[in-house]
């Protein structure tokens, strides 16, 4: 990548908490336009990242360029530049909705001729333009979401940081917010950070996935996906005798995981050979169909990160 | 240069304009109960104090003290709501908007709550009393009303900072400010206390608050010293208070 494409570029960053690294050592470079997603279970060290790249946490060592400015020396030029959806909505609940995005404006320099037809457009975007003279606190979690997403993009970013956008929203929102994600990225970059797979698969052309503070793949969610092409997993769909099957498959050896859902089993082979010992194994008189199946996102992200729930 | 404090302040002035009224009440309540309890109801025990009818010698006082604590409390409320409960301060920091804008805005919506609510009990004092203010007196007492808001607004603005459980900021205004405030010449002159103790008194940019606004007020003088007093501890205050928070959020 050709440096003046890269809109984001970490360099070694790392931030530490006494003995505990909770970024350690992160390089990556962002071409602009895209969307970039970071998942990673509880605790990898997501929000620390971003805290880093917003200038809000000083990293402990190591720098990053956020179109060209340096997050440890050049903030003011950088926070010009970026636009913040936090981990937790921060709205002033003393001010009402439109108040809290003439606020930001202001703080972004921007005069009223500037301000009010954007937030027009902002408020109807999000489907808050009728509740917009309401108290903050007195909106439901989804409409302050959406509101702290409206705010963010007042001042017409050129990178748009966003942690967990859409945590708490319902289908619709979450749709929305993706739509206007996308439409987005003709003028910014974007740097996303969420737990739904899902949404990390529609809408991100680049992921990496992390933990304990360290990236562990990077790529796209097909090329992630493909990593995991080699675990052979197929799906067997029986007529009858599931219990019996079972410890048929639970028998061989080359079987090297297996889940069942009454008589649906899905298992995984040590290498694509064992596929015809399987069969032979089972028989047709019970078999159904046998199909391939592909792996999703949530696979490689349990694959890579384990089963084992944070503490 | 101005407009990053502009901008913080000018939130601060909206949130104040609708809350104005209603806090009213709550802001005249104690001065003007002491007014009340020491002016009227203990008046036939009271003689004049250095000249002055009791209840003349305590009105600038109870101003003063108004403006002060309503400083220091709109400051440390304030910083510790921002940054502890709301988070807001986080949303002043992703945005152009510096370090040191975010205090200076601060401080100076301390000093405007002080100087706001300190007027307002003067203005019901000079209802009830004969205190008839000059021009020349509240000209006077300008500079202590605005230099000891500046000072409280500050000291409010490091324990907002630096206090992250709210309780202990109700301690300091308990075990702090008001002891402060009241052994500073609000009730009484500083000259009664003990000779050897005075030089020492004299010396507290609250007894240069406290006595220069009782003397500003009811006399129309400006006291050189005091007001070089409040001037360099005000310069102190501010240094330390932007000193601190700028340590403080800049983890
Ligand atoms: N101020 C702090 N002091 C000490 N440790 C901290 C601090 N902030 C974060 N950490 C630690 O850093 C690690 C990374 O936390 P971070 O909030 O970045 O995780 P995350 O990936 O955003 O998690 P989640 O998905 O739960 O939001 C965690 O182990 C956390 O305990
Ligand atoms: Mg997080």
């Amino acid at each position: 990548m050709r440096v003046t494409d890269a809109s984001l570029s970490l360099r070694r960053l790392c931030k530490r908490y006494g003995d505990l690294a909770a970024v350690d050592g992160f390089s990556l470079e962002i071409r602009r336009g895209s969307i970039f997603g970071l998942l990673g279970p509880n605790g990898a060290g997501k929000t620390t990242l971003i805290r880093m790249l917003t200038t809000l946490l000083r990293p402990t060592s190591g720098d990053a360029l956020v179109e060209g400015f340096s997050v440890t020396t050049q903030g003011r030029q950088v926070r010009r530049l970026i636009g913040v959806v936090p981990q937790e909505n921060n709205l002033d609940r003393y001010l009402t909705a439109r108040e809290n995005l003439v606020l930001h404006a202001r703080m972004h320099g921007m005069a009223p001729s500037a301000y009010d037809r954007r937030i027009d457009e902002l408020l109807e975007m999000t489907g808050l333009a009728s509740r917009q003279h309401d108290f903050t606190d007195t909106y439901s979690g989804g409409m302050q979401r959406r509101l702290v997403v409206a705010r963010a993009l007042i001042h017409d970013p050129r990178i748009l940081f966003l942690d967990e956008p859409t945590t708490g929203l319902d289908p619709q929102s979450r749709r929305a917010v993706w739509d206007h994600v996308q439409s987005l990225t003709a003028q910014m970059t974007v740097f996303l950070t969420t737990h739904y797979m899902d949404e990390a698969d529609t809408l991100c052309d680049r992921i990496v996935i992390m933990d304990h503070g360290r990236a562990l793949v990077d790529g796209s969610a097909a090329e992630l996906k493909e990593r995991l092409a080699h675990a052979h997993r197929y799906e067997l769909q029986l007529k009858g005798g599931g219990d019996r099957y079972e410890a048929v498959l639970r028998g061989l050896p080359f079987v090297t995981e297996l889940k069942r859902d009454g008589d649906l089993f899905c298992v995984a082979l040590a290498g694509e050979e064992c596929l015809k010992p399987l069969l032979d194994a089972i028989g047709n008189a019970d078999l159904k169909s046998v199909s391939l199946r592909e792996p999703t996102l949530e696979d490689v992200f349990i694959e890579l990160t384990g089963r084992a729930v944070r503490e | 240069m101005l407009k990053g404090p502009f901008t913080v302040w000018w939130r601060d002035m909206i949130v104040l304009r609708r809350s104005f009224f209603s806090e009213l009440a709550a802001v005249v309540a104690s001065p003007l109960t002491f007014y009340l309890a020491f002016g009227f109801g203990l008046k036939g025990f009271i003689a004049n104090v250095d000249g002055v009818p009791y209840i003349l010698f305590m009105a600038p006082g109870l101003i003063t003290m108004t403006a002060v604590s309503a400083a220091f409390s709109e400051s440390a409320w304030s910083l510790w709501f921002h940054r502890r409960v709301q988070h807001t301060i986080e949303a002043y920091r992703v945005t152009p908007i510096t370090v040191y804008d975010i205090v200076i805005g601060k401080i100076i919506s301390g000093v405007t709550h002080g100087t706001v609510k300190g007027a307002a009990v003067a203005a019901i004092i000079m209802m009830l009393t004969t205190l008839h203010l000059q021009l020349a007196s509240l000209l006077a007492y300008l500079p202590y009303l605005l230099l000891g808001s500046m000072i409280f607004s500050c000291v409010g603005t490091i324990c907002g900072t630096v206090l992250n459980k709210p309780e202990t900021i109700g301690r300091v205004e308990a075990v702090v400010i008001m002891p402060l405030i009241f052994m500073s010449g609000v009730f009484f002159p500083v000259s009664s206390y003990p000779a050897a103790m005075l030089p020492f008194v004299r010396l507290l940019p609250t007894t240069a608050i406290f006595e220069g606004g009782r003397y500003a007020l009811l006399d129309g003088t400006l006291n050189a010293g005091y007001v070089a007093n409040l001037a360099i501890s005000a310069v102190a205050a501010f240094a330390g208070a932007v000193w601190v928070f700028n340590r403080r959020i800049e983890e």
